[in-house]
């Protein structure tokens, strides 16, 4: 197999199909009255809008913008909007800045320069907002979490990740760019550098140290079973960058998956309790 | 045996865990196929239960004869069709040995059912962790033709086709529950095993999303040179009616001989070499 970025071409048309299937089937055996999802501004968020939108129609999806002020950029506020506006749902404003402060006031070992933690409380405390949206208006909880962010452990875990379903999660970033354009995204929309704001000016592709065409290449050839090295020779680059993003794609298992107990019972929660999901 | 016999493909989406609404709709079904006056009813693999099942199955496979095969056998003779559809089936000797199995029934009652030989364990399925698979091949002489039976990933071994084939089959039924990542294996397997053994075949798969799998529907009829003869629609819920014409065969045979060109001999290499892979 040549990696190449032709491997990751889809047929947007059958994509856009099936996600939409998925997404109207999944509400309708839920019995659920639509959909909340969180807006940053970012093209997974627009695009998961969008494809809710046209699942089940823009009346009955919530986009809810969560800023704060620490990262608020008036950019992502108004794409986020656009996007409302051109895929017809309804959006709502919850500055969760007085909450935050509230978490950083009241947290006795609260420590102001340690970013990550910090910023991890603003993801969860965003998803606490679409919950309750969620639970108060009988609405799944739409999720945005695409497959290069989610395999590279790039999310906060009970944070961003945290929703009912994640119509994305088997597309890796630069195919969802395409299936955003495909769904008539503006081109610099599509490419939007991404960001989980979770500080000011994070951007993803600097903390993940790859242009996401690369990674997507590297975790296209790892999903596939090829090994670092071959990677690292298809793609000319350094075995060691391979090695480092399959190594973070391995540790981080622990964030997909239910918090683990030790084997003791006939059948056990998360390993061998196999069960059919009910949402009806 | 009749020479042209009409078919209907009831490619459905089976509600899971729940027999009572799924054996409803294949009465319903079945009498609407009855009314455009199809002699022979398939349903897709599992379509009694669904497939996700998981560890769920063990509520709901029964033995066969059971209370669902029952139900379906009076449904045959009240409508006077053959109806082939899927069930987890229980072994009549233990109490939790699972076979995945199509059932065939008639207007005079049960007349056989095939027990899935490969079971597919990789990827999204689990097969192998429920079911034992079955060992034989099968082909029933029926009123409306001699029919083989197989099951979704059995298509992929050509030796279960083959078999049914050198069995007297000319029509070889492959129901199914594959999700759309595979259909194009299928659209391009159905073709070849048809082709290959110069019979009809019908596939039937499911429609519908379970668990995130979504099976891609596309129900077909295959001519004995391979050539689509009917098509269900993708993805969603169907009925078609279409049309056997067994007299077509011939023609297939003189024109594709692969029946007369048999090897036997490489069939011992095949065991041989299958065995030391």
């Amino acid at each position: 197999m040549k990696l190449a970025p032709s491997v990751l071409q889809l047929n947007l048309t059958e994509v856009e199909k099936r996600i939409r299937r998925f997404i109207k089937e999944y509400v309708e055996n839920a019995s659920a009255d639509g959909i909340v999802l969180g807006m940053s501004g970012g093209i997974d968020s627009g695009a998961v809008a969008a494809l809710s939108s046209r699942s089940i129609g823009g009346d009955k999806v919530i986009g809810l913008m969560l800023p704060e002020k620490e990262t608020y950029n008036s950019q992502d506020v108004d794409d986020a909007k656009f996007v409302a506006e051109k895929f017809g749902l309804k959006t709502q404003v919850c500055d969760i800045t007085p909450v935050l402060e509230s978490f950083y006031k009241t947290i006795p070992i609260f420590d102001q320069g340690d970013r990550l933690c910090k910023g991890n409380i603003k993801a969860r405390t965003r998803m606490i907002y679409l919950y309750y949206y969620a639970n108060k208006l009988n609405k799944i909880v739409c999720g945005s979490s695409d497959k290069s962010e989610t395999m590279m452990g790039y999310f906060t875990k009970w944070g961003d990740i945290a929703a009912d379903i994640s119509p994305l999660m088997d597309l890796y970033k630069t195919q969802v760019r395409k299936l955003a354009e495909h769904l008539g995204f503006p081109a610099d929309l599509a490419a939007k550098p991404s960001t989980p704001a979770l500080w000011p000016g994070q951007l993803a592709e600097t903390e993940l140290g790859l242009k996401y065409g690369t990674l997507d290449l590297i975790l296209y050839g790892l999903e596939r079973f090829m090994t670092p090295e071959e990677i690292s020779q298809q793609l000319s680059i350094q075995k060691i960058l391979v090695e480092k993003v399959k190594n973070r794609w391995l540790s981080v298992e622990h964030k997909r998956r239910l918090p683990l107990t030790p084997k003791i019972e006939y059948r056990t929660v998360g390993t061998d309790f196999r069960l059919p999901r009910h949402i009806y | 045996m009749k020479e042209k016999i009409k078919l209907a493909l009831a490619q459905i989406s089976s509600k899971r865990e729940n027999k009572k609404e799924n054996l409803q709709k294949i009465e319903e079904l079945t009498v609407k196929a009855k009314e455009q006056e199809a002699d022979l009813v398939i349903f897709p693999e599992l379509s009694l239960t669904g497939y996700v099942l998981h560890d769920q199955i063990y509520e709901l496979a029964e033995i066969i004869p059971g209370p669902s095969t029952k139900r379906i056998e009076e449904l045959a003779k009240k409508t006077g069709t053959h109806i082939i559809f899927g069930m987890p089936e229980l072994s009549e000797k233990t109490k939790a040995t699972i076979f995945n199995t199509a059932v065939f029934v008639g207007p005079n009652g049960f007349i056989g059912k095939f027990r899935k030989m490969y079971l597919p364990t990789h990827s999204v399925f689990e097969e192998k962790r429920y079911f034992r698979p079955g060992y034989q091949p099968v082909a029933f002489n029926t009123p409306v033709g001699n029919i083989g039976l197989f099951i979704c990933y059995d298509i992929f071994f050509p030796e279960v086709c083959r078999l049914t084939r050198l069995k007297g089959t000319e029509l070889m039924v492959c129901i199914s529950a594959s999700p759309a990542v595979r259909r194009r294996y299928f659209e391009i397997l159905t073709a070849a095993r048809a082709l290959e053994n110069t019979a009809f075949l019908a596939y039937v798969n499911l429609a519908g999303v379970e668990d995130g799998l979504q099976f891609w529907g596309g129900s077909r009829l295959l001519s004995p040179t391979g050539d689509l003869l009917a098509k269900a629609k993708y993805d969603e819920e169907d009925l078609i009616i279409c049309e056997v014409d067994y007299s077509d065969i011939r023609a297939a045979e003189t024109f594709i001989p692969t029946l007369r060109d048999l090897r036997p001999e490489l069939f011992d290499q095949l065991k041989k070499y299958s065995e030391t892979l």
